[in-house]
């Protein structure tokens, strides 16, 4: 790996995510031009972000959503008693 | 009837107001949540046991955050709580995370190249890379995961992320970097186990 590649590694998310001013931005394009592994770890490294997000959706279990309901007119009827709006 | 307007309703006590506010927020605040766990069992409980602070302090919520961020900053305590009695590995230094700074040598060039992952979406069924990703959150340390989920997944600023995790800005930032790092490596593992070969 060229000599260089550790002095990078701190910045690689300001990199990805934007917000690195523009010439050390120059600096690691040029850099990625001349160096396999680090070309690959960034490219990976934004691939890792997009995979999380493709996934990230989790529908909430009718099971735990019907409970989570009866639960919380519970705890709302003992805090509040029976009040407006509540009609259990 | 816009969010301000329901939370007043909901202080003074009104259940239809503070459920409508409930199921605006439940299902986006489910995705963190069970990925924050790693487990659904602790995603229910997290789950229940943030509704009902969120009962018992709505007459504290003045507004001022969204209510979907405010209660997620309790989702966030609870986990915190939960996972602060388990025992969390560390992870390695950034600097580690490159090729050859372990404990092989110059003499193991192969060790040395990483892997290419080319395209995974294409190479692996989509429900197998799930289960691989989500693994691999899972695999993280409680501090590392939050940081990451709430930067790349809930798309905060740094800043926020710093703020809601009670991290300085630079220590949030390394978080985030060290848990994109270690994600990085593992999927780089099981992409290479799977479908792999090293690049020439």
């Amino acid at each position: 790996m060229a000599k260089k590649c550790p002095d990078y590694i701190q910045d690689l998310n300001d990199y990805l995510d934007g917000g690195m001013n523009p010439e050390l931005c120059a600096e690691i394009e040029s850099h990625i031009g001349e160096c396999e592994n680090c070309r690959i770890m960034i490219d990976s490294l934004r691939q890792t972000v997009t995979l999380c997000r493709d996934g990230s959706e989790e529908p909430l279990p009718e099971a735990l959503d019907k409970r989570l309901s009866g639960l919380l007119r519970d705890r709302w009827k003992k805090k509040f008693g029976k009040q407006r709006g509540q009609d259990c | 009837m816009d969010e301000k307007q329901l939370v007043a309703l909901a202080r003074s006590g009104d259940f239809d107001a503070f459920a409508r506010l409930i199921e605006a927020n439940k299902q986006k605040m489910y995705g963190l949540v069970r990925r924050l766990a790693g487990n659904e069992q602790d995603a229910e409980d997290i789950m229940q046991e943030s509704f009902l602070k969120a009962i018992d302090k709505i007459d504290q919520f003045r507004g001022e955050a969204a209510f979907g961020t405010w209660l997620s900053s309790i989702a966030l305590n609870e986990a915190r709580a939960l996972y602060s009695k388990k025992r969390q590995s560390d992870l390695k230094p950034i600097e580690e995370y490159l090729p050859g700074s372990g404990s092989h040598g110059d003499d193991h060039q192969d060790s040395l190249r990483l892997f290419d992952w080319q395209y995974p979406h294409k190479m692996m069924e989509s429900a197998e890379l799930k289960s691989a990703v989500d693994e691999a959150i899972a695999e993280l340390p409680y501090m590392y995961r939050e940081a990451f989920l709430l930067r790349y997944i809930e798309e905060l600023p740094v800043r926020e992320v710093a703020e809601l995790t009670n991290q300085s800005v630079a220590s949030a930032k390394s978080r985030i970097l060290r848990a994109r790092l270690a994600l990085r490596d593992r999927l780089s593992q099981v992409f290479e186990d799977r479908y792999g070969k090293k690049v020439s």
